[in-house]
């Protein structure tokens, strides 16, 4: 592997190294930064820094002494993602006071201090108050709009839709050449990769898709729905949906789809719990009982909605409550998964959507500093991971003087496994052909395996 | 396995850049000992390059990998860098070169040259530059240039540097790496315009700052220091002690935190005992020096040596009385700071393990006590102590079973004892027969081996080196499966190949 071009780095101190911190060091130290680690706990200080490049100190994040160890003089960014609100505001507040130019992001997860956030963001000086249930609801509700997919991201500020889906047997892809896709799709789009028997592939037009396959497409917003018409799955949006589990998330959730006028039922175990849900979501159908009791699901009618989301705080139970539900023919399954790391098996057992809110969570994080480092001079503005980080979708904002601009794609000395997808040119997506240029000031979006670019000339040879 | 050989591949290669100094070193002195140096490195190059050509995938060190690179590339280099030393003629027999060259990269500076005078300048000045390089360590080194992308590379900073706990000083460990060599280059470069300022020439400051720098010790006198005005002396003597401290805190000062730079404990426990000890040997010796600069001088001098573990001398201490002979053997096993360049067993385990015995102690008057063991402020952990126990196990095993085998040769108790105490420690002279006016050349092939085995173990803190003679270890790092598949002539990276593993 040749040596990275030269980016910005930015030194960066990480309190707390629980899942959200372990993702966020795994994903910053890759893209080259200096990171320090604080966690009070020993063990998982040492282990963290026997995984990764970085440096870690024992102690808590809210004692100065710890702090100025760690380098607060010198940072540039704070990130407080402990296990406690308090910690991580009174730590963001405590480093914003010490380094006026360092910028601190605080993980807040309580709903209590939802009304309080703005507030607080501006009173203490902290950048982005991050809330992971929060997050990891609107990517349930982004999911259950556009149910025939697996996922869906959004790139090129909401113009363009990324969406991941699988390829049902029978289904008129089955067997296509990609070359001949366009007979079907009279729209622009793009077949950005396959997943084929855990192997990922970024597509030539000779290759064939097979039923099976795991494809993803990017095209413009409004014709995402287009794409599934045209291959004969149903559109628009689902109308019921049950939800295991009633913690944080599954009240956001609720609460987000309850506003779409959606029929939803909440079945949570814990009696307390579910009183306060129904003070809280009146319109919902709160059901007292056991989730992965399959007579429960059964007598509150399972086979009767549309969609079926896992969300209690077992990552097992989760799991198998979906196997069970995937039974029932067109029913649309979300899965939510904490903590295990087996992304393989679990890409394996064929679940449908699963959410992972750690990989949220760091993803916003790490968009974040992705922003701050474009403002010294680096000009990534969005990047997403598919496929466990093995594929990495990359929008770069293009300067006048880049050595990609003004030659026709099809004589740009491109590296291998990689596809310059869209471009974004004043709002309007354009999926450009070989004899197309880039322009100063487009939006480039670029799909590859590669990883670590920085500039939009990484992408040549 | 792929990264462990790549490793060593690289290893290879930077072992013939740094023969460039002793042939250059020939080329300036017109002396065709240069020609062995040359045709070495450049047989080692081609084989580094070889190596290095295809980069494996991952490079993903856990803590067995970094361990063997670690052990594998020591004695690799020892075995490589031994070559000139016999193809030159100026040490005929290839043991005794493989034990000058260990002697040298293991900073311990035990020599079996009767006459260091009559040897080449070239020889001599690669002699004095593997302790340069053995002080930091080849593996820091290659940390520092080497652009390794992806994983973790800590384990290999781990397994070579010396101490109870590791840590970075940025939190890259290339940038840590970097910062290491760049204190070490300052302050040697430091010294050699000392030295030349004491009048010294170049090429004696030279081989001399590299020899105090690593800690090491061989000298390019038969009479080692003894000879020098006393301003170089104490130059020598300073110098020796700040290369023993903790660069932890050199890099503080650099960053003009000098409050933290002092606060070091570790820092304290070391000039506390070489004060104590140069006291209590001063009032031992008393009345034998003809002025009080002249005593104080020998015996910090050879304070600082032994502690340190560099190994130069001024004077014969083997004529010494019995409580100064047996101060310097206890300096002997306490050794420099950790993180220094220095070797022994470490000043802050001894600090460590006293601690922890008086908390012990205490333990008895009021059993329910809570009472943690503390050091530079920060508690310190089960796991730490427990490694230090073992440690120190792993020592007394080494050293016992080593003074059993050199007992062989029929010398006396003082001589085989203090020859194991010397080199497992990596300072150099011992007493008797091996003592700073002697040489280790009348010690048999047996004994020679063993004290090869001591100084790697000693430089490379006992683990990497005791796991090699694991059976088992060899299996779990897949060397085994990479020597069978070898073997059976079908090319372990072949078959990966073709089986498409990602």
């Amino acid at each position: 592997m040749p040596e990275k071009r030269r980016m910005p780095t930015m030194h960066i101190i990480i309190v707390g190294c629980g899942k959200v911190g372990i993702t966020l060091v795994e994903q910053l130290s890759r893209e080259g930064h200096d990171i320090t680690v604080l966690d009070i706990n020993e063990r998982v200080v040492r282990d963290v820094t026997e995984l990764y490049d970085v440096m870690g100190i024992t102690g808590s994040g809210v004692h100065m002494q710890v702090l100025r160890e760690a380098g607060l003089e010198t940072a540039d960014i704070v990130i407080s993602v402990t296990g406690s609100d308090e910690i991580n505001l009174l730590c963001c507040t405590i480093a914003k006071k010490v380094g006026k130019r360092l910028v601190s992001i605080a993980r807040v997860r309580n709903p209590e201090y939802i009304e309080e956030l703005p507030y607080l963001r501006q009173q203490l000086g902290i950048a982005m108050i991050i809330n992971p249930d929060l997050e990891a609801a609107r990517e349930i509700g982004r999911i259950i709009s556009r149910p025939q997919a697996r996922s869906v991201s959004a790139f090129a500020k909401g113009h363009a839709e990324l969406v991941r889906f699988t390829i049902p047997e029978g289904n008129v892809l089955d067997g296509k050449q990609i070359l001949t896709l366009d007979r079907l799709f009279s729209f622009g789009y793009i077949l950005c990769a396959i997943e084929r028997d855990g192997e990922v592939s970024i597509p030539k037009g000779t290759d064939s898709l097979k039923a099976g396959d795991d494809i993803t497409i990017l095209a413009a917003s409004r014709d995402v729905n287009k794409i599934f018409t045209a291959i004969g799955m149903r559109t628009g949006s689902l109308r019921s949906c049950m939800i295991i589990g009633g913690g944080k998330t599954s009240y956001y959730l609720a609460r987000q789809l309850l506003d779409q006028r959606m029929d939803v039922r909440i079945i949570e175990s814990d009696p307390k719990r579910c009183d306060e849900l129904d003070a809280l979501l009146p319109e919902a159908t709160i059901i007292n009982g056991n989730g992965s009791d399959e007579q429960v699901l059964k007598e509150e009618g399972i086979d009767s909605v549309e969609a079926f989301v896992a969300l209690t705080g077992i990552d097992e139970e989760n799991i198998l409550m979906t196997l069970y539900a995937n039974r029932i023919q067109g029913l649309k399954t979300i899965t939510k998964i904490n903590r295990i790391t087996f992304n393989d098996v679990i890409d394996d057992l064929d679940l449908g959507s699963v959410v992972y809110p750690k990989y949220i969570c760091a993803e916003e994080i790490t968009a974040y500093v992705r922003a701050r480092r474009n403002s010294i001079g680096s000009n990534v503005e969005t990047l997403y991971h598919m496929f466990d980080n093995r594929v990495e979708a990359i929008e770069f904002h293009i300067e006048k003087g880049s050595p990609v601009i003004g030659i026709p794609l099809m004589r740009l000395k491109k590296k291998d496994q990689l596809l310059i997808a869209c471009i974004n040119r004043n709002g309007k997506i354009l999926f450009p052909r070989g004899q197309d240029t880039i322009e100063a000031g487009d939006g480039m979006i670029v799909i590859t395996k590669h990883t670590g670019f920085g500039d939009a000339s990484d992408i040549l040879l | 396995m792929r990264s462990i050989i790549y490793i060593l591949g690289w290893i290879l290669l930077v072992l013939a850049v740094l023969m460039l100094l002793p042939i250059a070193t020939s080329a300036i002195y017109g002396e065709t000992e240069g020609i062995a140096f040359m045709v070495v490195a450049l047989c080692s190059a081609i084989a580094g390059i070889a190596v290095i050509r295809k980069r494996p995938e991952n490079i993903n060190f856990y803590a067995k990998e970094g361990l063997a690179c670690t052990a594998l590339g020591w004695i690799m280099l020892s075995l490589i860098g031994a070559i000139p030393l016999t193809l030159s003629g100026e040490i005929p027999s290839y043991l005794d070169a493989v034990f000058e060259t260990v002697s040298g990269f293991t900073t311990t500076g035990a020599s079996i040259l009767r006459n260091v005078e009559q040897m080449s300048r070239t020889t001599n000045m690669w002699r004095c530059f593997t302790h340069w390089i053995g002080g930091m360590g080849i593996l820091v080194f290659l940390l520092a240039v080497l652009p390794m992308v992806g994983g973790s590379n800590m384990q290999l900073m781990k397994a070579e540097s010396p101490g109870p706990s590791v840590g970075k000083l940025v939190p890259k460990v290339r940038f840590t790496a970097q910062l290491l060599y760049g204190l070490y280059v300052a302050l040697t470069v430091l010294m050699i315009v000392l030295l030349i300022a004491g009048r010294m020439p170049l090429y004696d400051a030279i081989c001399t700052a590299c020899g105090t720098a690593g800690t090491g010790g061989f000298g390019i006198y038969n009479d080692s220091c003894a000879s020098f005005s006393p301003y170089l002396q104490w130059v020598i003597t300073i110098f020796m002690i700040l290369f023993g401290v903790n660069f932890n805190v050199y890099y503080l000062i650099f960053l003009r935190k000098f409050r933290d730079a002092l606060r070091c404990e570790e820092m304290h426990w070391y000039l506390g005992i070489i004060l104590t000890a140069g006291f209590l040997i001063f009032r031992n010796l008393a009345g034998q020096f003809a002025t009080v600069e002249q005593g104080l001088r020998t015996v910090f001098f050879q304070v600082a040596t032994i502690i340190t573990t560099t190994g130069f001398s001024t004077v014969d201490f083997n004529v010494w009385p019995t409580f100064s002979k047996i101060i310097i053997i206890l300096l002997m096993f306490i050794g420099a700071c950790a993180g220094s360049t220095g070797g022994g067993t470490k000043v802050s385990r001894i600090a460590i393990i006293g601690k922890s015995f008086y908390s012990y102690i205490y333990s008895f008057l009021h059993p329910r006590s809570v009472r943690k063991v503390k050091f530079e402020g920060k508690e310190v952990e089960v796991e730490t102590l427990r490694a230090i126990f073992v440690y120190y196990t792993g020592v007394f095993l080494i050293v016992s079973i080593s003074v059993l085998l050199v007992a062989l040769d029929g010398f006396d108790f003082e001589t085989s004892f203090s020859a194991v105490a010397a080199t497992f420690n990596n300072i150099g002279p011992g007493f008797g027969a091996a003592g700073p006016a002697a040489n280790y050349a009348d010690f048999s092939a047996l004994s020679k081996c063993v004290m090869i085995f001591d100084m790697l173990a000693g430089r490379l803190e006992v683990f990497p080196v005791i796991l090699l003679l694991y059976p088992r270890f060899w299996q779990e790092i897949g060397m085994e499966i990479y020597v069978r598949r070898m073997r059976n002539g079908r090319g372990y990276l072949d078959r990966r190949n073709t089986r498409g593993s990602r």
